[in-house]
């Protein structure tokens, strides 16, 4: 079959860094193709020129429909019909759905030609109706859910008539049901002849919908294989460059109790909640996106402070109200995300890292002792192996994996007893991932209590002692990880509507 | 967005009614057609700036120069003025010469803006200074009398058509312009799509720099009107006469609606604010209120209106989040 996009000997050279080297990927029309790589294996390098934003070194050859093709800036990849979906997906909160998808191209290109709103409304229909969802054209983007914000970007790209279309992360803002959705729009685009190029770190769900899989390390070509020829351990023994042992944690003995919760609610996020915590103990909390977990986790650590129900903390009664009381009372948070609400990205990892602890920094006179902060930001960014190891260097220049362990490092300096974690490996490639499984696993043995929210399975099992599964708002089930399996928590987590039924009569 | 906009803009028109009636109560002088008559023309300046304003403050941008260009631009038509002989065609060259240099203003603040990617805040303070300070120079802040313009242009600032002064036309001419541009341009879309999301706008081959000079460009255009517009209204050029003005511009695209941060804002919504100002200004006047009790309340009605469209947001935020979670 001939290919749509043939892209060969791709190199690229920033100052300092080779970043791509002799890299290809040849894209059939109408396949799904997976490009897979560690963080920082040259994917979005690939895909950047791949949009005309940056611009390959001499030698490249990039041809369409077998014809060579010049692609110098954005607006040539899309004329090219290429279009790509970036992982914030470029919409325009303001702006109706019709709009979101007709800018750009249905509108005209020059800047004082005339906005025919009737053509916006049926090209927007149009494309929507090919996405297969109906949604209210007027509505503003801001409106919607991520989900549906996504079929837009997607809508958007069907109306530019695109025949090839990058996908960067399409799921990790997905709920497990949205994600069967984005699945079949797939399939549906796939009939239609368009190629997709697939980007994701989450290699069970990419079997699900690859046909073929270009995996880069090191900014290497390492190879093309059909999703027939291969499994998963091979991808990532091919993408990390070695084989990947499943770490089995010792599991160690538990100490006193640090958290009692004890019914716990809050209208409209969870109800009823009851756990406890030990020290030395990781209790992971999981459930589909949207069960209440991150509501959760952030009531107990008084960010979203509860209606009812108690908490008993080292033993003695405790209302979680503020943020500063629990941290001072020693309990951390690590949120979900970790670039807006984990990592001051403009500033330096020392102060990024010390910003918890300045208090015990100062002198007495009240400034802070820079020697000895710069001795402890040395301390953590050599025990928690932060690289490159540059104190100076500002946290947006590090991997996502590095900026975790900095927001990591930012609390430990405070020695809390209690630890919450909320996704802690999003985005994050496979052997950072790994590191920063054994780094909570040593910080229990340590003795400190930890509760870990994610929603992927392997993490949960692998890492956790305890597992709850939260379903709209309340724990379904409880495992020791010992003995549970993926399809137990799955099942609980996705229990059918008829249960629910008889669950609320019951309950009633 | 027409839904939220249609709202935001019901709302200040319910707080423009309600004001109005309080002043009826206290003084029904102002009910007349000649008083609300004098509130539109005394506030057409008002209006045309801030029509302007709108669309830079679409952007997440602003201006804080505008009152100082339209004073330098008066300055220039008023000397300008003094050597037009009493024909009409004086009148075109007036509009000519005033559009052309509050353009070629304009124009200089987007340079800086878009060549050296400066803050416009930053930009605008530097030209809001230099402007102000070579008028000062120029006029050593002098007076200049209307006796020595062109009968022509005299004749112009009290032409009147249905009994509404030329001066009220202007604005609503402009405003409806620009509402169309908005609407119906791609320059128009783009601006809110600025507004909304400047990185995706770049993705999606949405010229920044065009953008950014247009709407400087035009704000000049339309300070350039102002000016002449100003000079008609007071017959006069008075080169500080307009000293600190841009704050109450941009008072009355906020009130109107517009987000500071950019993305929303409509010409309906600032009209509508620039109407609340003046409503207000004339019922302070009306009930015998001390002048400087004026930008007190000026400044409370900004607080309260842009209050009620956070929580408003926060409101509808809320729900869309409880929706989520269930």
């Amino acid at each position: 079959m001939n290919h749509f996009l043939e892209m060969r000997h791709i190199s690229k050279t920033f100052p300092g860094v080779k970043a791509l080297h002799d890299v290809q990927l040849l894209i059939k029309p109408g396949e799904v193709h997976a490009l897979i790589g560690e963080n920082g294996a040259g994917k979005s390098t690939l895909m950047k020129i791949l949009a005309g934003v940056l611009q390959p070194d001499d030698g490249a050859e990039i041809k369409l429909d077998g014809e060579a093709a010049a692609i110098e800036k954005p607006l040539d990849a899309a004329e090219k019909g290429i279009s790509i979906i970036y992982q914030d997906l470029s919409l325009f909160p303001n702006l109706s759905v019709a709009e979101n998808i007709c800018i750009g191209k249905t509108f005209g290109r020059s800047l004082f030609s005339r906005v025919n709103w009737k053509t916006v409304r049926e090209t927007a229909k149009k494309a929507m109706a090919e996405v297969g969802v109906k949604l209210d054209l007027n509505t503003p983007a801001e409106r919607l859910s991520i989900a549906k914000q996504q079929m837009v970007a997607i809508a958007r790209a069907i109306a530019f008539q695109s025949k090839l279309i990058v996908m960067d992360e399409p799921t990790s803002a997905l709920s497990n049901t949205e994600i069967e959705m984005l699945y079949r729009i797939i399939e549906n685009l796939k009939a239609q002849g368009i190629a997709i190029i697939f980007i994701s770190h989450k290699l069970n769900e990419l079997f699900k919908v690859a046909d073929s899989f270009t995996v880069l390390r090191d900014g290497n070509y390492i190879g093309t294989y059909e999703s027939s020829e291969i499994n998963e351990d091979k991808l990532i023994a091919l993408m990390v460059g070695r084989e990947l042992v499943k770490e089995k944690y010792e599991k160690h003995p538990t100490g006193d109790s640090l958290l009692e919760v004890k019914c716990l609610s809050k209208r409209g996020n969870f109800k009823n909640v009851s756990f406890t915590l030990k020290s030395g103990e990781i209790v992971g909390i999981t459930g589909l996106v949207g069960s209440g977990r991150t509501e959760l986790v952030q009531a107990v650590f008084g960010l979203n402070p509860p209606d009812e129900g108690e908490i008993v903390l080292y033993g003695k009664p405790y209302k979680p109200v503020s943020a500063e009381k629990s941290v001072k009372l020693g309990i951390a948070y690590v949120p979900e995300n970790r670039q807006r609400e984990g990592v001051v990205l403009k500033q330096s990892l020392t102060n990024n890292m010390t910003i918890t602890c300045l208090e015990k920094l100062k002198y007495r006179i009240g400034l802070i002792d820079f020697s000895q902060e710069k001795r402890l930001a040395e301390y953590y960014m050599e025990s928690l192996d932060i690289r490159p190891r540059i104190p100076e260097m500002s946290a947006e220049q590090l991997s996502g994996g590095n900026q975790q362990k900095v927001v990591l490092a930012k609390w430990m300096a405070i020695h809390p007893r209690i630890l919450i974690i909320d996704e802690p490996t999003n985005g994050i490639d496979v052997g950072a991932k790994s590191e920063i499984h054994r780094l909570l696993r040593n910080l229990a043995k340590e003795g400190m209590g930890i509760i870990m929210v994610s929603s992927e399975l392997p993490e949960i099992l692998n890492v956790s002692d305890r597992i709850l599964v939260m379903r709209h708002g309340r724990i379904h089930g409880e495992f020791s990880a010992a003995s549970a399996t993926q399809e137990m928590i799955m099942s609980v987590a996705f229990k059918g509507k008829e249960d629910e039924k008889a669950e609320s009569l019951q309950n009633a | 967005m027409k839904n939220i906009l249609k709202t935001k803009e019901l709302g200040i028109g319910a707080i423009l009614l309600l004001v109005c009636i309080i002043i009826t109560l206290i003084n029904p002088v102002f009910l007349t057609a000649d008083n609300l008559a004098d509130v539109l023309k005394a506030n057409a300046v008002l209006g045309i700036l801030a029509v302007g304003m709108t669309l830079i403050i679409i952007t997440g941008g602003i201006d804080v120069s505008v009152a100082a260009v339209t004073s330098a631009v008066a300055v220039a038509i008023g000397h300008l003025m003094l050597y037009l002989p009493d024909h009409p065609v004086s009148l075109v060259v007036v509009f000519a010469a005033a559009v052309f240099a509050g353009t070629l203003l304009g124009m200089i603040n987007g340079f800086f803006i878009v060549k050296f990617s400066i803050p416009p805040i930053v930009v605008t303070l530097g030209t809001l200074s230099i402007i102000s300070g070579a008028l000062l120079f120029i006029t050593n802040g002098n007076y200049m009398s209307g006796a020595n313009f062109p009968e022509v242009f005299t004749a112009f600032s009290k032409y009147e058509i249905f009994g509404i002064s030329i001066l009220i036309y202007i604005l609503l001419f402009f405003s409806l312009i620009t509402w169309g541009i908005l609407k119906y341009t791609v320059i128009g879309r783009s601006i809110y799509a600025f507004g909304g999301n400047s990185v995706s706008a770049v993705r999606v081959g949405i010229s920044m720099k065009k953008v950014q000079y247009f709407i400087y460009g035009y704000m000049g255009f339309l300070a350039g009107i102002a000016a002449v517009t100003q000079t008609a209204y007071i017959r006069a050029v008075d080169p500080n006469g307009l000293l600190g003005f841009e704050l109450t511009v941009i008072a009355a695209v906020v009130i109107g609606g517009a987000s500071i941060l950019g993305g929303n804002g409509s010409i309906a919504g600032t009209l509508l604010g620039t109407l609340l100002l003046g409503v207000m200004q004339n019922g302070l006047i009306l009930a015998r209120v001390d002048s400087y009790w004026q930008n007190l309340v000026t400044g409370t009605v900004i607080i309260l209106a842009v209050s009620y469209d956070h929580l408003q947001k926060k409101r509808i935020d809320a729900q869309t989040a409880q929706i989520e979670v269930k």
